[in-house]
C-alpha cells in the first residue's frame, strides 16, 4: 500500500498546533498532527492535587508514577504547553503589531488589528475566556465570559496604584467562569500550572484536537513521532516530515502536500535549522538568513513582597485560578526614555510554595511566629517587558550537544541593549512605586536581573524577504507550501502574554491553507 | 464523514497509533478532589551518622523550634535535610566539615542559650567562612523542609487551598 499523503501535516500539537488541526479538519481537510511526546489523559495523568510533603525531594512531579510525557522540551505531549500553561489570553492592540511606526524602534508586524480581530473573536468564542469589558485604547475588548472576583490582595494594590494613576484590571483567562455545554466551569483549587484535570482551563487535546477526532474529521495524531526533519523536493516544495518514534528510536515518516511547523519557538526554529537540504544549505526556508534572528522573548522581573494589611490576618484560601487581576501598559503614552511598555503579572503564585521562608531574618520561635504572620500577606509582582530585536539575541545549534534522539539541541541567546535595560529599570521602579503605594513590604527582587519567559521571534513574519523569513500569512517566503505558526513567528514580542495572538493567528493560518487547498493551489 | 477504519489501518502500517483514551465529557461534571496523599516516609538515614543526625536535628529544632505546632524535628525535616544532602557531593563536604566545626565547638555539649548564642553570631550574615556557609544551608534546608510538610503547611501556616469551591469569594476592603 502506498503511503497516505495527507493534505496537511502539523508538527507539535499545542496553542498553535492544536487550533490548526481543529479549524482545518473541521473545514474538511485531511490532516496529521505528529506530536514529539505520548498522548497524555488530562483527567488521570498529572499530578494535579499532589502535595510536596508526599514526595521525598518535595518536589511534585509534573505527571504520576508511570505515567509519561512532559520530560523533555522536543517531546511534551498532546496538548503541548497549553496543559501547564497559566491560561492568560490578551488580545494585542494596533500598537503592539505597528511597534515601529508608534515609536519609531524594533519592526512592525505584516498585520494590523483588524486583520487578527476576527480570529480573537473566533477563538474567545469557541475556549471561552473570562474578562471585563475595560475600554482600554491598549488592550482590546473581546467577547468575554464574566470575570472572576479580584482577591482581597488584588484590591489592595488597586487601591495602591489607583494613587499613582495606575489601573488594575480583571485578569482575562481562556478557563470558564461559567460552565460551557461540555466542560465545568473552574473550582478555584489553585492547581492551574499543574494540568487542569477538568479542562476548565483551555487546552488544545482536549477543547480543540480530541472534540475534532470525535466528531468524524480527518484528523489523525501521531503522537511519540520527534520529528527530526522537514523534507523538500529538488522542485522546492515540501513534502512532509521524518519523525523517529520517541521509545523505539524507530525511523517514520508522514506524507502532506502542505507542512506548517509549531512546536513552539524555539523548536520550531531549531526543526527549520536541522532540516538542511542542497537547495538550503543553512536551514530550511532559511535563504534570508534570517532563521533564528530577532528571538525577542519577554524579560520579566519577581519582586517578593507582603501586604502589610494582611500580615497576621488568619489564613484563608485564596489560591483561585491564581493570578485574578493585572496591571496593563500604562507607559506607552507617557514621556519616557525608551521603546515600547510593560504590564504587570501579580499573585500567581499558589500557597503550597513557601519558598520565601528562608530568606526571612533570625530563627526560633519569633521566626516561626514571623514566617505564619506572613504567609496570608505574601505575593509575586511579575513586571512584562518588551524587547526590541537585536544581533545578540538569537536561536542556533548546538551540535555539541545532542539529546537523547541525537538531534542538536536549540541555543538560545539573549543579549540586552539600552532600551532593554532602560524599559527593565522603569519597571522595577514603577513596580516599587505602586507596591509603597500599597503598603508593601518588599522581600526580595528589586535587584534581581531580567529573566526571561514567553520565548518570541526567530522566524518572523515580514514583508520583506531578506529581512524576515514568513509572509503576512505565516507562510515561507522560499517555500510555497511550508508554515510557520506559533512564538517564533512574532515581529513583535508586546509586553502581553502572547498565547491568545498564537491561536488567532493559528485560526487565520488555517482559512489561508484551507482556501488555498480549495483552489488547487497546493 | 470520514473512514475511520481506512485511516486507523494506514496508521497501523507505518506503526504508530492515534486511540485517546480521553474519558468522557460527561464524566467532568463528577469532580472529586481525592484527599492529599500520606507524606513521604525516608527510613534510615542515608548519609550522616548517628551523631550527625543528633546535631542537626538539634538546630533544626532551634531555627524552628515545637510551638503549639510541631517543630522542625518532629516535622521529619532531619531526614529530609539528609535526604538532600546525599545527592550532592558539595553538600556532602559542607556538611560532614560544618558538622565536625561545631563538634570541635562542643556544641552538643552546650546549654541552650550558648547554642542559641552560637547561632545568633553565624545566622543570615554574608560572606564565605565555614561556620556561615553551613548554618546559611542549614537555615535554607530546614526552612524548606518544614513549609513542605504537613506539619510546616497544614498545620502550622493552616494551608487551606487544593479544594472544590463554587465560586470565588469576592473581598470587601476599605477605600482608604
Amino acid at each position: 500500500m502506498l503511503p497516505k499523503t495527507y493534505d496537511v501535516v502539523i508538527v507539535g500539537s499545542g496553542a498553535a498546533g492544536g487550533t490548526l488541526a481543529a479549524h482545518l479538519a473541521r473545514r474538511g481537510v485531511d490532516v496529521a498532527l505528529v506530536e514529539g511526546g505520548p498522548k497524555v489523559n488530562t483527567h488521570t495523568d498529572f499530578n494535579t492535587h499532589a502535595m510536596p510533603f508526599e514526595f521525598p525531594s518535595r518536589h511534585i512531579p509534573t505527571m504520576k508514577p508511570g505515567k509519561s510525557g512532559f520530560d523533555s522540551e522536543r517531546a511534551r505531549g498532546v496538548g503541548g504547553k497549553t496543559m501547564l500553561w497559566n491560561a492568560v489570553a490578551w488580545r494585542y492592540s494596533e500598537r503592539d503589531f505597528r511597534g515601529k511606526d508608534h515609536d519609531g524602534a524594533g519592526e512592525n508586524w505584516p498585520i494590523h488589528y483588524r486583520d487578527l480581530a476576527p480570529y480573537y473573536e473566533r477563538i474567545e468564542r469557541e475556549v471561552g475566556v473570562c474578562g471585563n469589558l475595560d475600554h482600554l485604547e491598549d488592550l482590546p475588548d473581546g467577547i468575554f465570559l464574566p470575570p472572576v472576583p479580584m482577591k482581597c490582595s488584588d484590591l489592595l494594590v488597586k487601591r495602591g496604584a489607583a494613587k499613582l494613576g495606575v489601573k488594575v484590571i480583571h485578569v482575562r483567562k481562556a478557563t470558564l467562569s461559567r460552565p460551557s455545554a461540555s466542560r465545568p466551569a473552574c473550582h478555584f483549587c489553585g492547581n492551574c500550572m499543574a494540568g487542569c484535570d477538568v479542562a476548565a482551563k483551555y487546552n488544545s487535546a482536549d477543547v480543540h484536537i480530541v472534540p475534532a477526532m470525535k466528531a468524524g474529521y480527518k484528523l489523525d495524531v501521531f503522537s511519540n513521532a520527534v520529528v527530526r526533519e522537514v523534507a523538500v523536493s529538488t522542485e522546492n516544495r515540501v513534502t512532509g516530515v521524518r519523525y523517529l518514534n520517541r521509545e523505539t528510536k524507530a525511523e517514520g515518516e508522514v506524507h502532506g502536500r502542505t507542512v506548517v511547523v509549531s512546536c513552539a519557538c524555539a523548536q520550531s526554529v531549531a526543526l527549520l535549522l536541522m532540516s538542511k537540504s542542497r537547495i538550503y544549505p543553512n536551514g530550511l526556508g532559511n535563504s534570508s538568513g534570517e532563521l533564528g534572528r530577532n528571538f525577542i522573548p519577554h524579560f520579566t522581573g519577581g519582586i517578593q513582597f507582603f501586604l502589610s494589611e494582611m500580615i497576621g490576618k488568619p489564613t484563608t484560601n485564596d489560591e483561585g485560578f491564581l493570578d485574578h487581576a493585572y496591571i496593563p501598559s500604562f507607559m506607552h503614552n507617557r514621556k519616557r526614555d525608551y521603546a515600547r511598555s510593560f504590564g504587570v503579572q501579580f499573585g500567581y503564585n499558589n500557597r503550597r510554595s513557601v519558598g520565601w521562608a528562608r530568606s526571612m531574618p533570625g530563627f526560633g520561635k519569633t521566626y516561626k511566629d514571623s514566617v505564619r504572620a506572613h504567609y496570608p500577606a505574601f505575593v509575586v509582582f511579575s513586571p512584562y517587558g518588551e524587547m526590541l530585536p537585536n544581533k545578540g539575541s538569537y536561536i542556533d545549534l548546538d551540535y555539541e550537544k545532542t539529546d537523547e534522539f541525537g538531534l542538536p539541541q536549540a541555543r538560545r541567546h539573549v543579549t540586552y541593549m539600552e532600551n532593554d535595560r532602560k524599559l527593565y529599570a522603569d519597571m522595577i521602579r514603577w513596580s516599587v512605586e505602586i507596591l509603597k503605594s500599597s503598603g508593601a513590604e518588599i522581600l526580595s527582587g528589586t535587584d534581581d536581573k531580567p529573566a526571561t519567559n514567553h520565548e518570541l521571534g526567530g522566524c518572523r513574519m515580514g514583508d520583506n524577504p531578506k529581512r524576515s523569513v514568513l509572509n503576512a500569512f505565516c507562510q515561507s517566503h522560499d517555500v510555497p507550501n511550508l508554515y510557520v505558526v506559533d512564538g517564533s513567528v512574532f515581529a513583535g514580542a508586546s509586553e502581553k502574554n502572547p498565547t491568545h495572538t498564537i491561536m488567532a493567528l493559528a485560526a487565520r493560518t488555517a482559512d489561508h491553507i484551507s482556501d488555498r487547498l480549495k483552489k488547487g493551489e497546493m | 464523514m470520514p473512514d475511520r477504519r481506512e485511516a486507523l489501518k494506514i496508521m497501523g502500517a507505518i506503526g504508530t497509533t492515534c486511540a485517546f483514551p480521553f474519558a468522557s465529557n460527561e464524566l467532568y461534571g463528577q469532580h472529586v478532589h481525592p484527599p492529599p496523599g500520606a507524606s513521604a516516609v525516608y527510613g534510615p538515614p542515608r548519609f550522616f551518622t548517628a551523631e550527625e543526625m543528633a546535631t542537626v536535628s538539634r538546630i533544626a529544632d532551634l531555627i524552628i523550634p515545637p510551638t503549639e505546632t510541631p517543630g522542625a524535628t518532629q516535622a521529619g525535616v532531619p531526614a529530609y535535610i539528609d535526604y538532600v544532602v546525599d545527592s550532592n557531593e558539595e553538600w556532602r563536604k559542607l556538611y560532614r566539615d560544618g558538622i565536625a566545626w561545631l563538634h570541635g565547638e562542643r556544641f552538643d555539649a552546650m546549654p541552650e542559650t550558648d547554642q542559641a548564642a552560637l547561632l545568633e553570631r553565624y545566622i543570615d550574615r554574608p560572606g564565605d567562612e565555614l561556620p556561615v556557609r553551613f548554618f546559611r544551608a542549614l537555615k535554607s534546608m530546614t526552612a524548606d523542609g518544614f513549609y513542605t510538610s504537613e506539619a510546616g503547611l497544614v498545620q502550622d501556616l493552616g494551608y487551606k487551598g487544593n479544594t472544590v469551591m463554587a465560586s470565588f469569594p469576592s473581598c470587601e476592603i476599605p477605600e482608604h
